[in-house]
């Protein structure tokens, strides 16, 4: 057998056209998944650390919430006008649920979350808020920082693109 | 299906979608021209310079892309920014600390409106490089702008900051 005929074989297989299609096949799906499941998100920023590190991959899952609604702790994709830059923050408040932070310390409808996840907490504050039906609180999990240069708050559902799953 | 139509019906599967695909995502000519428009004001921008005239003409550069009339309401506790001239002064004053910006436009939607106008609607992120440690921060923002053509030239008639958390 010829180097060519070798080289060609071990690229294109022994059936080429089988090879074909399964790599159309497999482009295919590679495409739906990455544009309508699946979104690969790179983390940008300190506001969600140490959960999330500056740079790191994450995919965000576009079904999570198709049959089911966004729960606290889920760590969620926002979109801002569309899909290619996104905020990744968690959810801390639910749809009709009362929320302020005194000193740091995040209270829902009066009593006060455990949050694990939060390793630095500064005296942040923030006075009552009032979430609609439509509306979760999202917020990093940096809490060290200066709520100055965190993006938080209220947030409408149809601005959830998805669940962070990785 | 026979294995013999297998490859051409995918072939032609692939480009059907395709064909959809590019139907779907086709803009007329004011709508290329308006992407146009902002990528190049994006370049401006991005171009820094230091000279006083050098300064003088980047500002006034940036500021052919505004009407005469132009609004700039960046959000909740800043005062919008009116008119043209104004616009220019502050892009002027602020040259030497935007140079360390980096700024890049996003799913950027077009809405052609009667009469010459156009709603846009992107995210701009500004990526700011710390000078003594290198290190890049991301910030990343909603905006609305209405867009008006008038002798040929689509300008920016008024840029309107959204608050996707509030």
């Amino acid at each position: 057998m010829s180097i060519g005929s070798l080289t060609r074989r071990l690229v294109f297989g022994s059936h080429p056209r089988r090879t074909l299609v399964r790599v159309l096949v497999l482009a295919t799906l590679s495409f739906i998944i990455f544009k309508w499941v699946l979104i690969p998100i790179r983390a940008e920023g300190i506001s969600m650390e140490p959960t999330y590190q500056s740079g790191s991959l994450h995919l965000a899952n576009r079904l999570a919430y198709r049959y089911r609604s966004p729960a606290r702790g889920d760590i969620v994709a926002i979109k801002l006008a569309g899909p290619h830059v996104l905020y990744v923050k968690r959810i801390i408040g639910l749809p009709g649920e009362h929320l302020s932070i005194e000193r740091g310390q995040v209270y829902i409808n009066g009593a006060p979350l455990t949050e694990a996840y939060v390793k630095n907490r500064r005296g942040w504050d923030k006075p009552d808020v009032a979430l609609t039906g439509r509306e979760y609180f999202v917020i990093g999990d940096n809490r060290g920082m200066r709520a100055a240069d965190h993006d938080f708050g209220r947030v409408d559902v149809s601005r959830i693109l998805g669940k962070v799953v990785f | 299906m026979t294995r013999r139509f297998a490859v051409p019906a995918a072939v032609l599967a692939v480009l059907i979608g395709a064909g959809v695909f590019a139907w779907s995502t086709r803009e007329t000519s004011d709508e290329r021209e308006i992407r146009s428009r902002l990528d190049t004001l994006r370049n401006e921008v991005n171009t820094s310079t230091k000279d006083g005239i050098g300064v003088a003409l980047h500002a006034a550069q940036i500021g052919s892309y505004f009407t005469e009339d132009s609004v700039v309401e960046l959000g909740e506790g800043a005062a919008p920014i009116k008119g043209r001239e104004t616009l220019m002064g502050m892009v002027a004053r602020l040259q030497p600390r935007t140079a360390a910006f980096r700024l890049d436009l996003d799913d950027v939607s077009i809405e052609m409106v009667p009469g010459d106008a156009a709603d846009v609607l992107l995210t701009a992120s500004f990526t700011r490089r710390n000078i003594s440690t290198g290190e890049e921060s991301l910030d990343a923002r909603e905006y609305a702008l209405v867009m008006t053509k008038a002798d040929n030239t689509w300008r920016i008639a008024r840029i309107t900051a959204i608050d996707t958390l509030r």
